[in-house]
This record gives structure tokens, C-alpha cells and sequence, in this order.
């Protein structure tokens, strides 16, 4: 499926994709709430990206005792790349009690409990129009990228 | 309110208590933020004629409109004060994360006053202050543990600007260091910090910057980034950064070499770009700019491992081939060590440069001499704890070569040590270094761009010189001192070779209105008048540079820019010329009609 990944080694650590990815989904500038972030240690250069890995990983739908977090089918059209069809996980929010479960399996760590609302919160590609991705160093240094697993891909064309 | 938070934190040291103030918009209207702004508030809450060492004497941290936000560059912070090391106006700008860190905390602005009764460090979380006590754990820390201590005491997502141990000495050129490897440099705010027993500020922000509506202002910075940041013109700074000034600045006899006696440095083919590319390890950026110039390096010296990000190009220049070192490796080592210890590397390299040359001409034997590697690299060490030689270098340019009967030798305006471009080889920076509101500054106009770089001009004549350095040529990316004003309280990145026609459609997103090219110019000459007025009423002195650097007698024997000299009488009617089209009288003050005409709002 359709997801996106920080190259450790080719992120800047310019934060740009928080940045981009909260003012999309929390129409403010809050990179604390973010559903994709850089952990960067400024003294040794050190970066690790953390991002969803949607359907690929799935430990969040597996935990959920509400089925509250569900499969969606996505077009995924990000700023220099091509279309991208496949299914990512998004928060029904009508069903998500914050009962914290979701939160303790990810293995990435960007599926937290919104600080002003009683709901999870998580990537979900922007819709198809992933900012992250737009606003990385694309085309120059594509550290945000859009990657398929190839499971995945038959999935799509079955 | 959109782009700005409207507080400003007011930190009273000697009373341990922490304000918040609303932030003046009014002001804000007149003189954006950044730059403008903080010359306002410095206007406004500095005493005059205040002794810079003075508990009064306040800190001032400043951002601006666009920090936390995804126009690309502008997360710099500027610090700003009545510097305690040339009595004028110092506003030190820094990259990093700690600006964005400030608005999301809730802060436009920072004041520090007083001065605490003993090593205090300032955790701020949101709206909650404390003031803990420095000593023992954090006073004497270096750089890069006094940020860790942070991150592992308070908060792993601090984000922290504190001196080093050569800020609790005083060091005339302490500088703040935040993110480690990024420092606002110049002008000994580190010392001033020091005054008030302030080792660091730390922040955690989890709040937001609004920009009215998201995703619009999204999708219209997305387009300004494609067409306007990720260009050949900007890009360079990415796959290279300043390193790649070297062979350039150097091939044009204007690289200060041994202390300012030449401007080729036969070293420099060691220290330029090539050389920095077989050491890189990789690249890096401060928060929010998708250019990402900063080079992380590692090498070793002496069987130790050296890693960080730089030296950049000043660096290079006057602690390479000022101190005539062609020693990647030991310049790596001197960089990491004035970093650690929270030196101003620009002023290190210039103070290290006048010890030996004062060494080598047999003044008197300071222990260090051109090209000696052992001896340079212990030196920033020796300068942060004062001892030995460090005590008398710890004295700085101007005071070292008066103490020893050679004025002559200090390479410094205003008392601010001068960067890596000899006028001698660029006759636009004479003027540029004679009137730059913080002393020897190449921050505030820019002519090697155009001389040198671009070579669109003849680098040795002052023909149009004066003009360029007021105004600039900005469509062609070339500033002058009224553009960067404005750009500076952006507060938008040097790297970034942006046009006032860019800024006016960014401008119109904060003052949610059309913005004309004219008035970004306007707002830029406003805050750079301001500036000038603060200096006069401070008392600034005359405006000049060292007479060697424009006389006749001063022209280099040898390199690419021998026999060249901008001769003395050129240099006084190019001053003469400069106030006259300034508006201001021959003693460099604003008249009644220019500040009426461009709407500064406060007299003398």
C-alpha cells in the first residue's frame, strides 16, 4: 500500500513535512501534533523518520477493540511522482473512544491521542495529496517519498 | 491574530519572575518584526546612554511573522542588545529550531532583564517559567552538554540557546549557541548573558501558529517554493554551501590572508569546497527551509574523531588563511573547539590572527604563530578560560593591539573584528564595513555578490558603489543595506536570493493586503534609519574602517589584487556621497525630512 518514508539518510532535518502535515490536518501551524515526524539529534546529525506504514503494518486495526480505524480506498497523486492507487488506515471518529490501545502497538509511534479532542489521530495521505511530500526538497532531495510494498501492489491490481 | 502570537515574555532575572506582555502591534505595522521590530522594542526599552553591562541592559530575543510556519528560511531568531563589546546596536541573527520553538510556546519576542543572583537557568514550557539554579550541574558546560543536560533533565524535545564557558568569562566575542553547531555570533551577546548569570534558556512549545486559512496559504507556499526557493539560484547553497566561496573570494585577492597583509592564501586550494565535499558526511537545515546549506563534516585530528556542521566560509576565511592554516583537519578541530566553548569564530580567527602576527613581527611572543597548527588549536580553549596568552587574546582585536603600541594591526569597525572579504579586492565593502549599523559586518550589503561572484562589476572602483550599498540591485539579487533590513525582519535567510516582489506577495499573506515592491523597500530603509538613529543617540563613532584597507599605501605587493587601492580621498567622498543620498547630515544624522518622509516614528 501507499505509504510515506523519511530517508534518514537523505533528510535534512528541516522539519518541513511536520510542518506542511499539521497546518493540512489541524488548519494551524502544530508541528507537536503532526502525523509523521523527524527525530533529529542536533549534535550528531542522527535522524530516524517516523511515519505510518498504513495496511503494510496495520498493528492499530489489529489492537482496535471498536473497529474504529478503518480501511479506505486512496488515489494517492503526491507533487512529482505518479498516481498511486491502494487503501490506507484512517480514524472513524465516531467510533474511536481514545482507549489508548492503538497507541502502545505502533511501532513507529505516530498514532497518539489528540490533545484537544477525545480521538486518535493518524496519517492518511492528505487524501492523495500528501504535503510532506510536497513540501520535502522534491525533486532535489525527495527525503519524504512515497513507497508501494509489493504485497500490496497485487493487492491493488487483483 | 495570524502569524504573530501578540505575547512577548518578559524575564526578570534579578526578581525571578517571568511577565507576559502584549506585543505592540502598532509597531509591528510599522517595522514587521525580526529586525524592525526588535530595533523598536531596543528604541523603546533600552535606557539611553545605559552602561551595556548594566543589570538594565536587557536580552532581547525577536522572531518573525513567518517562524513555525513553511516559508522556507524564516525560522531564524534574531538576538539583539546595546552590545557590551562596541556600545552600538548588535542584532545577531541564528538558524536552528529555537525561534519556531518560541512561537509555539506562545512567544513572539523574549526580553531578558536583570541579572540573577547566581548561575540560573530558565526552563520554559508553554506558559509555565521556573529559574533553576545553574551551578554545580550546568555552569562550565560546554555547548553541546549544556543542550543535552536539557534535553535529558527537562525535556527530550528542548530546544535550548545557552553560552558556553566562554560567555561566563565574559569574552568580548561570546556568542548564544543553539542546535548546537548554530550560533548567534557576533558582537559578545554571550557575554552579556554571562553578565546576568543566565547559562541557558530552555523551551518546549506544543501550541500553534495560525495563518488564517491553512490550506490556502499551503497551496500558495507550495507554489513559492517550487518557483521560488528550489531554484539554481538558491540550490547552490545546497549541493555546495559557503565553502564553495573559497576558490572565489581567494582567486580575487580578497581572502584575508595572515592577518589582512594579503588577500591570496596559497593554502586555500585545502580548504575550499572540493576538500569540504571528501569530508562530508552529510547535508542538514534548519527548521522550516527546504535550501538545507549546513555541511556536517567529520574528520580526525591529532587521532580524535572531529564531526559537526561547518566551518563555513567565514570560518575558512579568517581562522584558515587569517591565521595562515591550510590544515582541513586542524581547522575542523579549531571550529568544533570555538563551538564547544562558545566563541565567535569570525572575531577567534581575527584575535588568533593579530596574536601571531604580533608574535612573528616580535612585539611580543604570544605563543602563536602563522600556520603553527599545535598552538592554534589549543587557543580557543586558552581564550574561553582566559588563561595564559588566552588572557591577553580574551582582551580582543582593538584593546590586544593598543595594549601592545599596534592600533594598526586590529582589523575591526565599531570593535567588531571584520569577516573574510578584504575591500582590497572588493572596493563596494569599504563602504558596506564603514556604515553596517553593527560595525565590521558583511551581513547588511553585500557588494562582493556583484563584484566577485556574479562579477557583473569592476571589483576596484567605487564608481556606483554607495548606491549599491544603500539600495542594492535586489531584482539581480545583489542587497543593499535597506533590502536586507527588511529581509532580516523576516526574518528570511541570507540563502535565500529572494526579490522584494517575492516578499510583497508573502508580506500580503501577514497584512492581509496587497503589499507594493516600494513598500517592502520603504519598511527597509525605515528600519535601517531607526537603527542609525539608536546608534547615534548610543553614541557611535565615527564611521570608518582601518586605513589600510582603503590608503594607498595599504595596496597589496602581490596576488590578484595587487597595486589595487581605493585611495583615501575616494574613501572620504564615497562616505561624503553615502549621507548625502542617505538623507542624513555629514555626522551620519537622520534629518527631520527623511524620517518624516519614511515614517520612522520616534526623534532623537
Amino acid at each position: 500500500m501507499p505509504h510515506v518514508m523519511i530517508s534518514s539518510k537523505k533528510c535534512t532535518g528541516c522539519h518541513m513535512c511536520e510542518l506542511a502535515c499539521s497546518a493540512y490536518h489541524e488548519g494551524v501551524y502544530r508541528p507537536a501534533v503532526a502525523r509523521l515526524y523527524a527525530d533529529v539529534n542536533p549534535t550528531t546529525g542522527a535522524i530516524k523518520g517516523h511515519t505510518c506504514l498504513q495496511t503494510g503494518c496495520a498493528k492499530c486495526q489489529e489492537a482496535c477493540p471498536n473497529d474504529a480505524i478503518v480501511t479506505k480506498e486512496i488515489t494517492v497523486k503526491a507533487v512529482g511522482l505518479d498516481e498511486v492507487k491502494g487503501y490506507v488506515l484512517v480514524i472513524d471518529e465516531d467510533k474511536c473512544t481514545n482507549c489508548g490501545e492503538c497507541y502502545d502497538v505502533c511501532p513507529t509511534n505516530v498514532i497518539h491521542a489528540h490533545p484537544d479532542r477525545e480521538v486518535a489521530y493518524k496519517c492518511d495521505l492528505c487524501d492523495g495529496d500528501p504535503q510532506c511530500v510536497a513540501f520535502c526538497q522534491n525533486p532535489h532531495v525527495l527525503a519524504v517519498d512515497l513507497k508501494v510494498d509489493k504485497a500490496d501492489k497485487a493487492l491493488v491490481g487483483a | 491574530m495570524d502569524f504573530y502570537k501578540g505575547n512577548v515574555l518578559r524575564i526578570d532575572l534579578s526578581a525571578k519572575t517571568a511577565t507576559v506582555e502584549p506585543l505592540n502591534m502598532d509597531w509591528a505595522a510599522l517595522y514587521v518584526g525580526g529586525k524592525g521590530l526588535l530595533f523598536r522594542y531596543m528604541w523603546e526599552y533600552i535606557p539611553p546612554k545605559v552602561d551595556p553591562w548594566a543589570p538594565e541592559n536587557p536580552l532581547f530575543l525577536m522572531t518573525g511573522p513567518f517562524a513555525g510556519t513553511n516559508v522556507s528560511t524564516t525560522s531564524r531568531l534574531v538576538v539583539g542588545a546595546k552590545s557590551p563589546t562596541t556600545g552600538i546596536l548588535n542584532d545577531s541573527y541564528v538558524g536552528g529550531s529555537f525561534a519556531p520553538e518560541m512561537k509555539f510556546a506562545g512567544y513572539d519576542a523574549i526580553i531578558v532583564v536583570g541579572k540573577a543572583p547566581e548561575p540560573t537557568v530558565v526552563t520554559v514550557r508553554n506558559d509555565v517559567v521556573e529559574f533553576l539554579p545553574a551551578a554545580p550541574k550546568y555552569w562550565g558546560l560546554k555547548t553541546s552538554e549544556i543542550e543535552q543536560a536539557m534535553r535529558d533533565d527537562f525535556d527530550p524535545e528542548a530546544k535550548t540557546l545557552s553560552i558556553g564557558p566562554a560567555g561566563e568569562t565574559l569574552n568580548p566575542w561570546a556568542c548564544l549557541s543553539t542546535d548546537q553547531y548554530h550560533k548567534a555570533g557576533r558582537g559578545g551577546h554571550g557575554a552579556l548573558m554571562g553578565s546576568k548569570n543566565l547559562k541557558a534558556i530552555a523551551l518546549r512549545g506544543t501550541g500553534s501558529v495560525t495563518v488564517g486559512d491553512a490550506r490556502a496559504f499551503l497551496a500558495d507556499m507550495a507554489r513559492i517554493h517550487r518557483e521560488f526557493v528550489l531554484t539554481d539560484d538558491n540550490l547552490w547553497a545546497h549541493e555546495e554551501g559557503t565553502p564553495v566561496l573559497v576558490d572565489l573570494v581567494n582567486g580575487a585577492g580578497a581572502m584575508p590572508t595572515r592577518n589582512w597583509s594579503e588577500g591570496y592564501f596559497e593554502g586555500a586550494k585545502n580548504l575550499n569546497s572540493e576538500s569540504f565535499q571528501k569530508i562530508r558526511v552529510k547535508k542538514r537545515a534548519c527548521y522550516q527551509c527546504a535550501i538545507g546549506c549546513r555541511n556536517f563534516h567529520g574528520t580526525t585530528f591529532a587521532g580524535k574523531e572531529v564531526r559537526g556542521e561547518g566551518p563555513e566560509y567565514e570560518t575558512i576565511a579568517l581562522c584558515g588563511g587569517n591565521c595562515g592554516i591550510g590544515d582541513i583537519d586542524a581547522l575542523m578541530e579549531f571550529n568544533a573547539e570555538c563551538d564547544e566553548w562558545g566563541l565567535d569564530t569570525i572575531s577567534s580567527g581575527s584575535v588568533v590572527g593579530l596574536a601571531m602576527d604580533l608574535t612573528e613581527k616580535g612585539v611580543v611572543d604570544l605563543g602563536l604563530r602563522f600556520g603553527e597548527v599545535e598552538s592554534y588549536v589549543k587557543a580557543p580553549a586558552m581564550i574561553a578560560k582566559r588563561q595564559g596568552a588566552g588572557a591577553e587574546l580574551a582582551l580582543g582585536s582593538r584593546a590586544l593591539a593598543a595594549k601592545y603600541g599596534h592600533p594598526e594591526l586590529a582589523m575591526e569597525v565599531k570593535n567588531l573584528e571584520l569577516p573574510g572579504y578584504d575591500p582590497r579586492g572588493s572596493f563596494g565593502m569599504s563602504v558596506g564595513y564603514a556604515t553596517s549599523d553593527r560595525g565590521g559586518c558583511h551581513m547588511r550589503t553585500y557588494p562582493v555578490g556583484d563584484e566577485i561572484l556574479a562579477g557583473t562589476v569592476p571589483a576596484d572602483t567605487m564608481e556606483g558603489k554607495v548606491q549599491q550599498c544603500i539600495t542594492g540591485d535586489c531584482a539581480n539579487g545583489f542587497i543593499g543595506q535597506n533590502f536586507s533590513s527588511i529581509k532580516f525582519s523576516g526574518i528570511w535567510c541570507d540563502f535565500w536570493a529572494v526579490t522584494p516582489q517575492q516578499l510583497a506577495q508573502m508580506f500580503k499573506h501577514v497584512f492581509k493586503r496587497e503589499v507594493s515592491e516600494d513598500e517592502v523597500m520603504l519598511m527597509g530603509e525605515r528600519i535601517w534609519n531607526l537603527g542609525r538613529l539608536f546608534n547615534v543617540r548610543e553614541g557611535v563613532q565615527k564611521d570608518d574602517i582601518p586605513k589600510v584597507l582603503y590608503a594607498a599605501s595599504g595596496a597589496f605587493k602581490d596576488g590578484p589584487s595587487a597595486g589595487k587601492a581605493i585611495g583615501e580621498a575616494s574613501f572620504a567622498s564615497s562616505m561624503h556621497d553615502y549621507y548625502q543620498l542617505r538623507g542624513w547630515d555629514q555626522n551620519g544624522v537622520p534629518s527631520e525630512e527623511k524620517l518624516a518622509q519614511i515614517g520612522v516614528d520616534v526623534r532623537l
